[in-house]
């Protein structure tokens, strides 16, 4: 990408939407109040995993100020789901978890809900439970999901269970391979369930319009699966719903999966708003969201590595076992990406890794941010330090021993472009001071890198119309919740337009007006919306141009826009105003209306061709480990990162420093806790402990330039990468610091102290 | 039965009734409709709805709305003169503090209160005023840029 | 739900004699408007804040008298507090958050009765006593007889708790308050530990010692076994390890979902031994050797 000179994009300007935030305006989905509404509430499964035998809502219906009441005979017998449609809006015949959605009420007050939930009569046939995956998996485990084949793709002879997935990677001869290895390490981690608890808590509202359709208000980061999903699950033509999101408080994927992220609200608010015929609103409270609705999957990772006597890999072979919970939700796409990840992304020659996507009964997976991927750099990363310190090397030595090349593959990119990796790692030793810094007793330094996939995948538009003042108007079909439309897209969009970054204005998103998004996920907002909106940008300027040319007696090719003003270039005294243009245009062509699109095909291309260059990264980490308590205490924190180009660098620090924060918490406090029945122990955030400022280290972030990806002017994601290395990073830190490796999450003070006294220490 | 509540809120005499057990976070977003004072964790845990009560950050979740009659509030609908943003609202802006903008009005009122005691926070006079404030999309980082931003800015000192 | 703001503590045990167990008395709110919130609601609500005299901190007989009322953050600022029994003080500096030290109370604190609640092993050790008032006669009770169970005191159904009286330690002594989290001062604690050392005139021996421990028992306990070992003794290495571990035996923890019981016991083994070592050297100057 050559270099050239920006007007705005590089810079770090204020957050569009940062003025109604600092002073409280109700831009929150949750803000939302319709005239007349009523309030909303579902009832869940008592139990993990049950028959339904009955339900008698007669007494709650009859209850005064109850509007509706529904159970899934109230809707159509149409199941949703991602990969699998194995799911219910209301629970029919069985539940699988205890958040699973049994009934549902509406009524006048949050009190009369209440009660009325309380009148709904459900008689259960318990059945057994089953948390563990490894147990559920066995053949003789009770049967989650009775008529849910098992995957296609299953080996022959294979004896499972409840299996809803199955990824099988295979590169070269790892049997061979290993064989000859002078030195073989195998071990097994584990992680745990976590929910991404962003703070806004969901809520969903619906309305029937006096035309009949619906409209439902939405915190979701993905309104077009919700439309389609509501329609699809209540039997109503597409064209007949609405979705209307607004900007969120929050997501990190867990607002993300259309219907599943809520474990489908949205379906049953407007069921309600239909059978009341009044809006209905319904906002989960944190501990029910707990229990409800989708989380970040735990894992089994089994990971073996055969390495010569010098450091170099030759073989792997590994088994991922990952839990999906109650229904797949997006367990099949998030345990396929964790069982790519756990080949690594170093130079892998041979390699064989299985990984089972298994159906549980706890709370189903979502695409919470990097899904699949801090659970596989976990093993991973720790894994290579294991490895490390049993060939006596350095642990950095022996990554940079194994850094591919450009032009080389590793496991799930066929080619890389050029390698960003080994910098990522010579910086983040240079910022902890590897080797140089003096520790004292107790303290330790490790460091753990990442990657996270980025290539074509779905897409999504833009419209930029330009207003008669010049101002540009943005549609695109993702949301805001601290991420692009407040950040990035403007910059992009005044760029390309000339124009200052507070004439560009992003809409929320409306399904009847957004062109089409898969939503706010997988990193892709500056690739996909970026760049759709950089190349709408660009088709509004190019119709601006064709229409200045004429009036300015100059070639399309020579004007410019600077400040408002179409010019000549190199003659500025020939100009007019970029509104008298855009006002002009209601005679010459109506509007002047933009469009773009992020092209996959012509991705896939120049991926194919050329290869793909991958946002790597280095975390480095200090800690000091109390040996009487176990607790850990971080005492420095480096991140170093290749995320192309930085469009709004603040944004994209700001990204890194939260996602660390994010895994940081995975790694010291986060887990949800079962007991033997399936139900969560800690659901409110009483005893599901987030990380807070007094144990959060700050995280020192190091933007790696030259390497440009896919996106606008080089841009690469940044939401989601951060998330990946910080838990092998931290327990690579307390190996260091004590001689332990603890293998399971969270490195909570109790693990680490078990692991201690267990190592005799 | 409902109670009368005649409190003050950013200044304004206000007088409306409500359930004994309504919260003052209800009474604040539901009785009065002011949103600008969010709801989260509804025990607190989280400070997102925190408010000045009497001069002290409280969290209005677990605060009776009873509790106000008599008392005067603060909430971050109150802070801004006018079109002029408050210090600490305008630094929060300014270094990027503000990514989904959730827990930014608790965190905001948690700090206008820190800087009404001391323009020259200490760490662990920071660590003390928003230990209770949680944020899970910045990882604090610009959050306590911010407080000292503010802090420098109120101080005549940037 | 009914509601009543009585104005005096006559008022109040007239409203609970007569409400019994269907009322619920509230104070600063922290923890009652979540039983509100995700419990039953009670049949009626009753506020004592506006019940006047029942706030503040005094010096009263070689000890200070503190209102149940008085919040967390009162405490915590108190110079007082912080100078005579400063045991107490870092209980309340360790509280929560600062916006619950703001609204909850001592007296809120001591009457939840939660086996992890921070002020109660420092006042088992302070040998603390308090006010209860009933319809028909008051008493004083000493804090350490006081807690029956979770959420199960003295008071029954019916009581009031009208002060909270605690005798300044003898001259020389020293304590701390020691409280394991995860996080920080934002969890309950996992395991608290509370200890006051006395040594004597020559600082050879420990005179006098008492040990609190909070979050491993049904209620906040002292630990008197550990207790007997160490008085009249010199804190040796030796005694140290043998009372850490005496400590740790006595706790009756439970596993629940923030941590097991064995690992509960380790904590109360490491944190009496801590506590232990620190108070002595803060009250001889000497490390324990």
């Amino acid at each position: 990408m050559a270099k050239a000179e920006f007007t705005v994009v590089g810079t770090s300007p204020a957050r569009m939407g940062g003025v109604e935030r600092v002073v409280g305006k109700g831009v929150y989905g949750i803000d939302v109040m319709l005239k007349d509404q009523l309030h909303g509430g579902i009832l869940r499964s008592q139990y993990a995993h049950a028959k339904i035998v009955s339900i008698d809502t007669s007494e709650a219906k009859a209850l005064p100020g109850v509007h509706a009441v529904v159970t899934a005979a109230d809707a159509p017998d149409v199941r949703y789901g991602r990969s699998y449609l194995d799911r219910y809006i209301l629970a029919r015949n069985k539940v699988r978890y205890m958040g699973d959605p049994v009934a549902a009420v509406a009524a006048e007050t949050p009190a009369l809900v209440k009660q009325a939930l309380k009148k709904i009569k459900v008689l259960y046939a318990p059945l057994p439970v089953v948390i563990d995956p490894e147990t559920t998996m066995k053949p003789e485990a009770p049967t989650l999901h009775e008529d849910m084949p098992l995957p296609k793709n299953l080996p022959e002879g294979i004896k499972v269970k409840n299996v809803c997935g199955f990824t099988s990677v295979h590169v070269g001869d790892p049997e061979k391979a290993m064989a000859e290895a002078d030195v073989v390490v195998e071990e097994a981690y584990e992680t745990k369930m976590i929910h991404p608890q962003y703070l806004e808590p969901r809520m969903t509202a619906a309305q029937i319009e006096p035309n009949g359709r619906v409209t439902v208000w939405a915190n979701a980061q993905a309104p077009f699966p919700v439309r389609q999903e509501v329609a699809k699950t209540l039997g109503i033509p597409l064209n007949n719903v609405r979705v209307i999101s607004a900007e969120l408080g929050g997501g990190f994927g867990g607002k993300g999966s259309g219907i599943t992220s809520g474990a489908a609200i949205e379906p049953i608010c407007a069921l309600l708003a239909m059978k009341a015929k009044r809006p209905v609103m319904i906002v989960l409270d944190k501990a029910e969201e707990t229990i409800s609705t989708t989380i970040r999957a735990g894992a089994k990772l089994y990971i073996k590595t055969g390495v010569k006597k010098d450091g170099t890999i030759v073989a792997r072979t590994g088994k991922v076992v990952y839990d999906a919970g109650a229904y797949s939700g997006f367990g099949t796409q998030a345990g396929a990406r964790c069982t790519n990840m756990l080949g690594g992304w170093y130079l892998m020659p041979n390699c064989h890794i299985d990984g089972y996507v298994v159906y549980t009964n706890k709370q189903v997976c979502g695409p919470v941010r990097g899904p699949g991927g801090p659970q596989a750099a976990f093993a991973v990363e720790s894994h290579m330090d294991s490895i490390a310190a049993k060939l006596g090397m350095d642990p950095a030595e022996f990554r940079v021993k194994n850094l591919p090349k450009a032009g080389d593959k590793i496991v799930g990119v066929p080619k890389l472009r050029d390698v960003s990796l080994g910098e990522t790692i010579r910086i983040a030793k240079e910022k902890i001071g590897w080797g140089k810094v003096k520790l004292e007793k107790n303290q330790g330094i490790g460091m753990a890198t990442g990657s996270w996939i980025e290539s074509a995948g779905p897409g999504g538009g833009a419209v930029v119309k330009i207003n008669e003042d010049g101002s540009a108007t943005v549609h695109i079909g993702k949301i805001d919740m601290g991420t692009i439309p407040g950040f990035g897209i403007p910059l992009i969009v005044a760029e390309e337009l000339g124009i200052p970054v507070s004439d560009v204005t992003v809409l929320n998103v409306d399904t009847d007006a957004s062109p089409w998004d898969a939503g706010t996920v997988g990193s892709r907002g500056i690739l996909v919306s970026g760049t759709a909106c950089r190349l709408a940008a660009i088709d509004a300027r190019t119709q601006i141009f064709k229409m200045a040319a004429s009036q300015l007696e100059a070639s399309p090719d020579d004007l410019e826009i600077k400040d408002k003003q179409i010019r000549v270039r190199g003659t500025p005294a020939k100009s007019v105003s970029l509104s008298t243009i855009a006002t002009a245009a209601h005679n010459i062509i109506g509007e002047v209306i933009g469009r773009g699109y992020c092209d996959n095909v012509a991705l896939m291309a120049e991926e194919k061709a050329h290869g793909s260059s991958q946002p790597f990264t280095t975390h480095a980490c200090i800690v000091e480990v109390d040996p009487d308590t176990g607790n850990v205490k971080i005492l420095k924190y480096v991140a170093v990162h290749d995320i192309g180009f930085p469009i709004h660098r603040a944004a994209v620090e700001g990204q890194i420093e939260g996602a660390a924060a994010m895994s940081i918490g995975q790694a010291l406090c986060e887990q949800v806790v079962f007991d033997n029945d399936g139900r969560t122990m800690n659901p409110s955030f009483v005893d599901y402990l987030m990380p807070t400022i007094n144990m959060t280290p700050r995280i020192e972030t190091t933007l790696v330039p030259g390497y440009p990806g896919a996106g606008p002017y080089g841009a690469k994601g940044a939401g989601e990468i951060a998330c990946v290395p910080p838990l092998a990073c931290i327990a690579n830190a307390i190996f260091n610091a004590t001689g332990v490796r603890v293998r399971k999450l969270p490195l909570s003070p109790e693990n680490v102290l078990r692991a201690l006294r267990e190592a005799g220490k | 039965m409902s109670v009368i509540i005649k409190t003050t809120i950013n200044g304004k005499k206000v007088t409306a009734s409500a359930e004994p057990s309504t919260s003052l976070l209800e009474f604040l977003r539901d009785t009065l409709e002011m949103k600008g004072t969010k709801l989260c964790c509804n025990t607190g845990e989280c400070g997102a709805c925190t408010v000045i009560f009497n001069g002290m950050p409280i969290n209005s979740c677990v605060t009776v709305a009873a509790d106000a009659d008599g008392a005067e509030i603060t909430t971050i609908e109150g802070l801004a003169d006018g079109d002029n943003l408050h210090a600490v609202q305008q630094a929060f802006i300014d270094t990027g503090a503000v990514q989904c903008g959730y827990c930014t009005p608790g965190y905001i009122i948690s700090v206008k209160a820190l800087l009404d005691r001391t323009t020259k926070p200490t760490a662990e006079d920071i660590e003390e005023a928003v230990s209770g404030n949680i944020c899970r999309c910045t990882g604090y980082a610009k959050i306590i840029d911010a407080i000292h931003l503010a802090a420098n800015r109120i101080a005549g000192r940037a | 739900m009914e509601y009543f703001a009585p104005k005096s503590v006559s008022e109040a045990l007239s409203l609970l004699e007569r409400h019994g167990g269907q009322a619920k008395v509230i104070a600063g709110g922290t923890d009652v408007m979540v039983d509100i919130k995700y419990k039953e609601e009670p049949g009626c609500l009753v506020n004592i804040k506006a019940i006047s005299g029942l706030s503040g901190i005094k010096e009263n007989n070689g000890g200070l008298h503190i209102g149940p009322l008085t919040t967390i953050r009162e405490i915590e600022t108190s110079a007082l507090v912080r100078d005579k029994l400063p045991v107490l003080w870092e209980a309340a500096h360790q509280f929560a958050s600062l916006q619950i030290r703001n609204t909850a109370t001592i007296g809120g604190n001591i009457c939840r009765a939660s086996p992890s609640g921070e002020t109660l092993p420092p006042l088992l050790v302070l040998e603390a006593k308090g006010n209860l008032a009933f319809a028909d006669k008051e008493s004083r009770e000493a804090f350490t007889s006081f807690f029956s169970g979770p959420g199960k005191t003295s008071l029954g159904a019916k009581g009031l708790l009208t002060g909270i009286e605690i005798p300044y330690p003898a001259a020389g002594s020293r304590g701390v308050y020691l409280k394991h989290a995860v996080r920080g001062a934002m969890d309950i604690a996992m395991v608290g530990v509370a200890v006051l050392i006395t040594p004597d005139a020559a600082k050879n021996n420990v005179q006098d010692v008492r040990i609190g421990l909070g979050a491993v028992a049904p209620t906040p306990i002292r630990a008197a076994k550990t207790e007997a070992l160490l008085r009249g003794k010199p804190l040796t290495p030796a005694l140290l390890k043998q009372a850490a571990a005496m400590a740790a035996s006595e706790a009756s923890p439970i596993d629940d979902q923030r941590s097991s019981a064995e690992y509960r016991r380790w904590i109360v083994e490491a944190l009496t031994r801590r506590g232990l070592a620190q108070t002595w050297k803060a009250a001889t100057g000497k490390e324990v050797a």
